[in-house]
C-alpha cells in the first residue's frame, strides 16, 4: 500500500510516517503544493492524505487534479479548519474522509484502513486476527468459529482495535473514536471503561483469550496474549 | 409611514387649511361689496324719497314705488336711531315664498306727523352671484388641489425613487456573501453622495468581515498544527514498552493538557464564529424532536450515571437556526444537565410551543446565577469542565432571537429557552 502524505508541518508528518510504517504503509512526503502536484502526476499511490493550508497553495487542488487522473485513489484530508462549508467542499470534489486536526494517529489509521476496505470492496473483505474474524460488509463477528453479537458501540470499539494492533490506544482517542467531539471527552472515560468491559468478556467467554490488555494510566492495547 | 405619504399628507392638509380661508375671505369680500352697493343704492333711493316728499308734501301709498319695496307708518315717537340696514325676509305673494331683502329704515316728518320709512332692495340676484361665484371658485379650487396634490405625488417619487432603490439594495445586502453592492450614479448629488459612502461602508464591511473570517481560520490553523504534533507526538511515545509508571502519568498530563487546549481553542473559535455571524444556512428546526433524539445519544452516559430522563411533550418548540448550532446548543444544554447532576438524579425535557426546557436535579448553586453563562465560569472546580458550554449556549440565543433563562425551583435546575419577541420588519414599499 502506498501512501502519499501532504503536510507543511515536518513534525507531524514524521509522526504519521513512522506510524503508519509500522502498519506496513509505504508512505512519501510532500511539503508543498507544487511538490505534491508533480509526485501526483508522476506516481500513482492507493491513498493520499492531505493537509488543506499549504505554504504555496490550497490542498483542494490537489484533491481535484488526483480526482482527474485517477478517480479510484482513497483521500483523507487533515486540516484544522472545522467548518462546515470545508468539510462539504472537500467531501463534494472528491474526498472520501475528512479528520479535523488535532487528530489521534490511531483514529487516522483506523479510518485509512477502513477506507481502503472500502476502496477493495471486491476483495476479501474479512479481517482476521488469531480467533476473530470479522465481516465488514455484513458487520459479523465471529470468535472461534462462533458468531458474537456485539453493540453498534462494541463493534466499533472492536474494529479500533483491529485498526491499531499492538498500539497502546488512549482512552481519550477511544472515546473520540466512538462519540466524536460531540461528547466531552471527559465525560465520556467512564462509558469508555464500561465497554471496554464488555467487550472483554464476550470475546473472553468464546475464545477463553483475553485480547485487551490495559495500560496504567493511559488506555489499552490489543494484543494477542 | 412612509416620507412620500407623510410630505401628501402635510401638502394636503396645509392647502385644504390655505383654501377654505382663501374661500371664506373671496365669500366675505364679494358679500361686503354686493352690500356695499346695494345700501349706496337703498341711499340714493333715500334722496329720491325725501325729494319726493319735498315735492308733495303728503304720501299715498300708489306711487312709483312698487309694492313691498317702500312702507311707510306714522310713529306717535321716533326711535333714538336715525337710519339702520337690517336684512329681512318678505313674503312674494306671486311665489309664495319669501325672499331675502336689504332694508334702510329712517324716521322722517311728513306735514306734522312723524313717520317710519323702511325702503327694501332684493337681495335674490346678488345671492344667486354668491352662489355662483363660490361654486365656481370651489369646483377651481378643488381641481387645482387636486391637480397640485397629483403633480406633487408624481414628483417626489420620482425625486425621491434613487432613495428607495438604494434602500431595496441595502435591505437585501448581505454582509456573508461576497457580492458587491451595486449602487447605480444618479443625477441628483446628494443620492449620489449617500450611495457613495453606502458603498464605501459596505465594501469596508465585506472587507473586515473577511479577514476576521480569515483570521480566525489562520488562527485556528496555527493553533492546531502545533497541538497535532504534540499529540502525534505522545502517541508515539506511549508506544515505548519501557514506560515507567511515573513517566506514564507524566506523558498522561501532557497529553491531557494538549486535549484541554485543543477544546478550549475550538470552544474560543466558535464563540467567534457565532459572533461573526458565520453560521448563515439557517432552517426551521423542531428543537424538541432534536432535543429528544439528543437524548438517544446520550444514552450510554445517561446509564452508567444511573440518571433518568422524563420528556412533557406539549407541542413542538420551532425556532430557525443552522443545524449545526442547533446541534451544538442542545448538546450543551444536556452535557450541562448531566455534569452538574447527582447519580440516580433526574433530567426533564419539557417542550411547548412557547419554550423548552431542560431541568436537572443537582446541588444548589454556589454563584449566581447570572454569572453562569459568563465565559470560564465554572461552577465545578474540577479541570474537566472548560467552563464554555453555557457561554457558546448564550452566545447562540443571542445571535438567534432567543433567550435562555436560568432558574432554581423545586430542587431542580431549570434552563429554559425562549423565543424572543421579534421587532416587526418594516414593510418594504
Amino acid at each position: 500500500m502506498k501512501i502519499l502524505i501532504i503536510e507543511d508541518e515536518k513534525g507531524l508528518a514524521e509522526s504519521i510516517v513512522d506510524y503508519l510504517n509500522k502498519e506496513g504503509f509505504i508512505c512519501e512526503v510532500a511539503s508543498t503544493y507544487w511538490q505534491a502536484h508533480e509526485k501526483v502526476n508522476v506516481y500513482n499511490y492507493d491513498c493520499i492524505i492531505a493537509d488543506l493550508t499549504l505554504p504555496d497553495g490550497e490542498g483542494f487542488g490537489i484533491i481535484e487534479t488526483l480526482k482527474k487522473i485517477s478517480a479510484t485513489t482513497g483521500v483523507i484530508i487533515i486540516s484544522a479548519r472545522n467548518a462546515l462549508e470545508d468539510k462539504i467542499k472537500g467531501l463534494t470534489i472528491g474526498s472520501d474522509d475528512y479528520l479535523t486536526k488535532p487528530f489521534h494517529l490511531s483514529e487516522l489509521n483506523a479510518r485509512l484502513k477502513s477506507l481502503i476496505r472500502r476502496l477493495n470492496f471486491g476483495g476479501s473483505n474479512e479481517i482476521n486476527f488469531d480467533a476473530i474474524q470479522v465481516q465488514t460488509a455484513a458487520r459479523k463477528v465471529f470468535v472461534a468459529g462462533k458468531e458474537t453479537t456485539l453493540s453498534r458501540k462494541e463493534y466499533d470499539l472492536l474494529m479500533y482495535f483491529l485498526s491499531n494492533i499492538e498500539v497502546a490506544l488512549t482512552k481519550v482517542s477511544i472515546a473520540e473514536h466512538l462519540w466524536g467531539d460531540n461528547i466531552d471527552s471527559a465525560d465520556s472515560l467512564d462509558i469508555v471503561y464500561s465497554h471496554i468491559k464488555n467487550l472483554r468478556r464476550k470475546l473472553l467467554e468464546k475464545s477463553n483469550k483475553d485480547y485487551i490488555q490495559s495500560i496504567y494510566g493511559i488506555g489499552y492495547k490489543f494484543v494477542n496474549p | 409611514m412612509k416620507l412620500l405619504t407623510k410630505t401628501s399628507r402635510i401638502y394636503l392638509l396645509f392647502s385644504l387649511a390655505i383654501y377654505l380661508i382663501t374661500g371664506f375671505a373671496f365669500y366675505w369680500i364679494i358679500r361686503s361689496v354686493i352690500y356695499d352697493e346695494v345700501e349706496s343704492r337703498l341711499q340714493v333711493e333715500r334722496q329720491d324719497f325725501e325729494a319726493f316728499m319735498k315735492d308733495q308734501e303728503s304720501w299715498s301709498g300708489s306711487c312709483y314705488f312698487v309694492e313691498n319695496k317702500i312702507d311707510v307708518l306714522p310713529v306717535r315717537q321716533r326711535a333714538p336711531i336715525t337710519e339702520e340696514f337690517k336684512d329681512t325676509l318678505i313674503y312674494n305673494r306671486y311665489e309664495a315664498n319669501s325672499d331675502p331683502f336689504r332694508q334702510l329704515t329712517f324716521y322722517t316728518t311728513i306735514g306734522k306727523l312723524d313717520y317710519r320709512v323702511s325702503i327694501r332692495k332684493s337681495l335674490i340676484e346678488s345671492y344667486k352671484l354668491i352662489e355662483v361665484i363660490t361654486l365656481a371658485m370651489l369646483t377651481f379650487l378643488g381641481l387645482l388641489l387636486g391637480s397640485m396634490f397629483w403633480f406633487q405625488r408624481t414628483l417626489s417619487g420620482n425625486l425621491w425613487r434613487p432613495f428607495y432603490d438604494t434602500l431595496a439594495k441595502i435591505k437585501g445586502f448581505d454582509l456573508t456573501s461576497s457580492k458587491k453592492i451595486e449602487l447605480a450614479p444618479e443625477k441628483i448629488t446628494e443620492f449620489n453622495e449617500l450611495n457613495e459612502v453606502l458603498k464605501k461602508m459596505s465594501d469596508k464591511m465585506q472587507h473586515d468581515y473577511r479577514s476576521l473570517k480569515e483570521f480566525t481560520e489562520n488562527a485556528s490553523h496555527e493553533i492546531q498544527t502545533p497541538l497535532s504534533l504534540i499529540n502525534a507526538r505522545v502517541e508515539q511515545l506511549i508506544q515505548s514498552p519501557e514506560l515507567t509508571s511515573a513517566q506514564t502519568y507524566w506523558i498522561d498530563e501532557i497529553y491531557q493538557a494538549s486535549r484541554r487546549m485543543s477544546r478550549l481553542h475550538q470552544g474560543l473559535l466558535l464563540l467567534a464564529k457565532i459572533e461573526n455571524k458565520q453560521f448563515t444556512d439557517v432552517e426551521k428546526l423542531n428543537f424538541t424532536e432534536l432535543a429528544i433524539s439528543k437524548l438517544i445519544d446520550f444514552e450510554e452516559i445517561l446509564t452508567i450515571r444511573q440518571l433518568k430522563t422524563f420528556v412533557v411533550n406539549e407541542g413542538p418548540f420551532i425556532a430557525t437556526i443552522s443545524p449545526s448550532l442547533a446541534d451544538i446548543l442542545l448538546s450543551n444544554l444536556l452535557n450541562n444537565a448531566i455534569r452538574h447532576n447527582q447519580p440516580g438524579g433526574q433530567i426533564q425535557i419539557k417542550s411547548t410551543s412557547g419554550q423548552l426546557c431542560v431541568s436537572n436535579t443537582g446541588d444548589k448553586l454556589k454563584t449566581e446565577p447570572e454569572r453562569l453563562f459568563e465565559r470560564f465560569k465554572k461552577e465545578s472546580t474540577s479541570a474537566d469542565s472548560l467552563g464554555l458550554g453555557l457561554a457558546i449556549v448564550k452566545q447562540i440565543c443571542d445571535n438567534n432571537q432567543l433567550q435562555i433563562q436560568y432558574t432554581y425551583v423545586e430542587g431542580m435546575h431549570q434552563m429554559c429557552l425562549l423565543k424572543t419577541e421579534l421587532v416587526p420588519e418594516p414593510k418594504s414599499h
